[in-house]
């Protein structure tokens, strides 16, 4: 065990001294971390919902309460401007996705939707964003929907629009005198429910008042996310740390691979089989020392994050497994990636050269959540994917242990493989 | 103390070691000369077990082979291509090599500053090994074989690419661990090392010992004989003779004597006579 922790000591030493590595492992890493965090605008990665500008041209109350409505709502955040002109600059400027304008004489029309009279709302989108500008146009018949409801449940707007109803159909000449009549008398009955009915929730017309007609949606849909998607990062730094993780993995997985070939390489490595020590003792110490490494970078990065950019962790419980998963995985890599790269030139130009691909698509370059599908899909086979979700998984997905788990166990199992078939491969004199 | 037996080592079509058998007894310094490709280091990586011989035997102070961990633990190894990490500062290297070895705490510290002592590199000791001259590195490939105070010492080519003054330095050195009853196995390409170090000499070419004895048992029986050269006005006259002092008081009784020279066979003449070619071709 002494000569086993004299190696590790002594590859840790290496590590740091060497300045390109050193930075590699836990300079650049951070760098990039803070870099994406700035660039994908830190706070509220996503948790703030779809940006639309509001431009009011009616000033009713109509329009007060759409605005409000729509302020409550949690998809959206509302700007609110004067000038219908600087509100579609900010669309230009892909400051929001729309453009929302409430004309004139939109309170006027919310009292005319019973006869056939509709409310018009425009909305200028941004053309590139055009499943958000959908799921906008959804969110706005809701909404209108509910001033339809307001309308009905509000005793005088109720009357008001029934009694104009009525005097439009009597004043009509296309109309015959029987319907005329019917017509009318359907109108009266209409206004005495409306009054009744919203006599107990008190006279003087509150609208969200007692069990009357305020709440009554002609289409209820009944939103419910799932918990897995509802969870998004609360900073972008969230993401960008587990980035910066990634490429911090990565320094010490090639720097470690590479300085087995290294000492091969240079005859140190047969030195070392001189002493009185087994070529376990030597793996074990190479192993150790990367996975050391590997757990200080990521514990370095993550607490950086923390401190300095209010990264919160979930479960410290869980980070602390994904860490330990992760480093472990990455030493399996080291190991194969020791015993692939035959000699310091070529061999290892490839084996870092795949290392770095597996890197940019496990999360490293961009987040996984925004792969397409089948991106997402072959980055399964990147170990870098895997340590990503795991501590994603602690962070901010809010995972379960289950949900943790095949992360954690297909990190295992890349340690487990890559060291066996890593130790299998390893040549131990220069060979040529 | 080490027992070489009918050793072969093929790498392909090149046979480095061609059923060399050889002893080593206690406290003595043994020279392996030859010239490059001989097959020195191969048989030095046999002995210390991390070179397996295709057929033939290691045997260590009657142990066992140096496979096993615990018999090369009373080894000390300076192989030829330098093994120090430059990354690291030469007390940080011998330091490490010491662990390795089992020594710990303040009896390895002790050791350190002896041995960096030893070979000089005090001064340095906390420089990183990166900025040290090609001697200097040799000087402290040379201490990590030490740090243990093993019973043996094989040492590959521990000159190469040193000044002269370093080198009489490290000859100085292996002298003085020979005193102190260190058995030496000493490889080089130097006739003069070999001949001012070493207590029996093996001559090596093509993987195979061509003769093997002391010093002067070697130029006895193969360095041929003395040439006595007498400078006169008319010309150079050479002789070869087994007895120069006869031949010398002879050409002085003739008298008109201008000069004398007198080659003695050294262990050059020996290799020549051996394999008809010059150690340094
Ligand atoms: N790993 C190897 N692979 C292939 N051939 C080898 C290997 N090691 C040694 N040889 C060959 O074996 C022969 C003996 O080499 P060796 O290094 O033992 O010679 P040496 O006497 O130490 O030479 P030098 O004085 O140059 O160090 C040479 O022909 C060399 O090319
Ligand atoms: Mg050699």
């Amino acid at each position: 065990m002494h000569a086993i922790l004299a190696l590790a000591v002594k590859d840790l030493r290496q590590l740091l001294r060497d300045r390109a590595n050193a930075f590699f492992t836990f300079g650049f890493p951070l760098l990039l971390a803070i870099f994406f965090g700035v660039i994908f605008g830190g706070a509220g990665g996503g948790g703030s919902g779809i940006a639309v500008v509001v431009v009011d041209q009616d000033s009713g109350d109509g329009a007060a309460r759409l605005i409000a409505d729509m302020q409550a709502d949690s998809a959206l955040t509302v700007t609110l401007m004067q000038d219908r002109a600087e509100g579609e600059a900010m669309v230009r400027r892909g400051k929001a996705t729309a453009c929302i304008v409430i004309p004139d004489g939109f309170t006027a029309a919310v009292a005319t939707i019973l006869t056939g009279g509709s409310m018009r709302i425009e909305m200028v989108v941004d053309p590139s964003r055009r499943a958000a500008a959908g799921l906008l146009t959804g969110k706005m018949n809701e909404l209108g929907f509910r001033q339809f409801g307001r309308v009905m449940g509000d005793t005088d707007s109720m009357l008001a629009a029934v009694g104009g109803a009525k005097e439009r159909v009597l004043a009509s000449e296309q109309t015959d005198p029987v319907t005329k009549g019917l017509m009318s008398m359907m109108f009266d009955s209409i206004a005495n429910v409306a009054r009744r009915a919203n006599a107990p929730a008190g006279n003087d017309g509150d609208p969200a008042g007692g069990g009357g007609l305020a709440d009554w949606r002609p289409v209820d849909v009944v939103v419910r996310e799932l918990k897995d998607e509802s969870v998004r990062p609360r900073s972008s730094y969230e993401i960008s740390f587990t980035q910066g993780v990634v490429w911090g993995l990565m320094g010490c997985v090639t720097a470690f691979g590479l300085s087995m070939a290294f000492e091969r390489s240079r005859g140190t490595l047969l030195r070392l089989s001189v002493a009185p020590i087994t070529k376990a003792h030597i793996l074990a110490g190479k192993a150790i020392s990367c996975f050391a490494a590997c757990m200080a970078v990521q514990i370095l990065l993550l607490a950086m994050g923390v401190l300095v950019f209010g990264v919160r962790v979930d479960s410290p419980m869980k980070l602390g497994a994904a860490f330990g998963a992760a480093s472990a995985g990455f030493t399996g890599v080291m190991m194969l990636l020791a015993g692939l790269s035959k000699s310091e030139g070529a061999g290892a130009g490839m084996g870092r050269a795949v290392v770095l691909v597996l890197a940019m698509i496990g999360g490293g370059t961009v987040p996984l959540f925004f792969l397409p599908q089948f991106m997402q899909t072959a980055s399964k086979i990147s170990p870098f994917t895997w340590a990503t979700l795991a501590i994603e998984g602690a962070v901010w997905r809010g995972h379960s242990w289950a949900e943790m788990g095949l992360a954690l166990g297909v990190l295992g199992a890349f340690g487990l493989v890559g060291f066996v078939v890593g130790t299998a491969c390893l040549k131990w004199t220069h060979a040529s | 103390m080490l027992k070489l037996d009918s050793l072969v080592k093929r790498f392909g079509a090149v046979t480095a070691v061609d059923g060399l058998s050889l002893e080593v007894s206690r406290a003595e310094v043994f020279g392996l000369l030859g010239p490059n490709g001989a097959g020195k280091s191969t048989t030095i990586g046999m002995c210390v077990g991390v070179i397996a011989p295709d057929s033939g035997r290691v045997t260590l102070d009657g142990v066992g082979p140096p496979t096993e961990p615990r018999v090369r633990a009373s080894l000390g190894v300076a192989p030829q291509a330098l093994a120090v990490y430059d990354d690291l500062s030469g007390w940080e290297n011998i330091e490490f090599f010491g662990r390795l070895y089992g020594l710990r705490g303040r009896e390895l510290k002790a050791r350190v500053g002896a041995v960096l002592d030893i070979v000089g590199l005090t001064p340095r000791a906390n420089d990183r090994v990166q900025g040290y001259s090609g001697g200097m590195k040799r000087r402290l490939n040379l201490a990590a074989a030490l740090v243990h105070r093993p019973p043996m010492l094989l040492l590959d080519e521990p000159t190469a690419g040193v000044d002269p003054q370093s080198r009489n330095n490290i000859l100085d050195l292996v002298r003085t661990l020979a005193q102190q009853g260190i058995t030496i196995v000493y490889t080089t390409h130097y006739m003069e090392e070999a001949s001012r170090l070493c207590d029996r000499v093996a001559i090596m070419d093509h993987g195979r010992i061509l003769a093997i004895g002391t010093v002067p048992q070697l130029v006895a029986g193969h360095g041929g004989k003395s040439v006595v050269t007498v400078v006169r006005a008319q010309g150079e006259e050479r002789t070869e003779t087994d007895e120069p002092l006869h031949v010398i008081t002879r050409a002085a009784g003739e008298g008109g004597v201008l000069g004398l020279r007198i080659d003695r066979p050294d262990l050059e003449s020996v290799f020549l006579s051996l394999t008809g070619r010059s150690l340094r071709d």
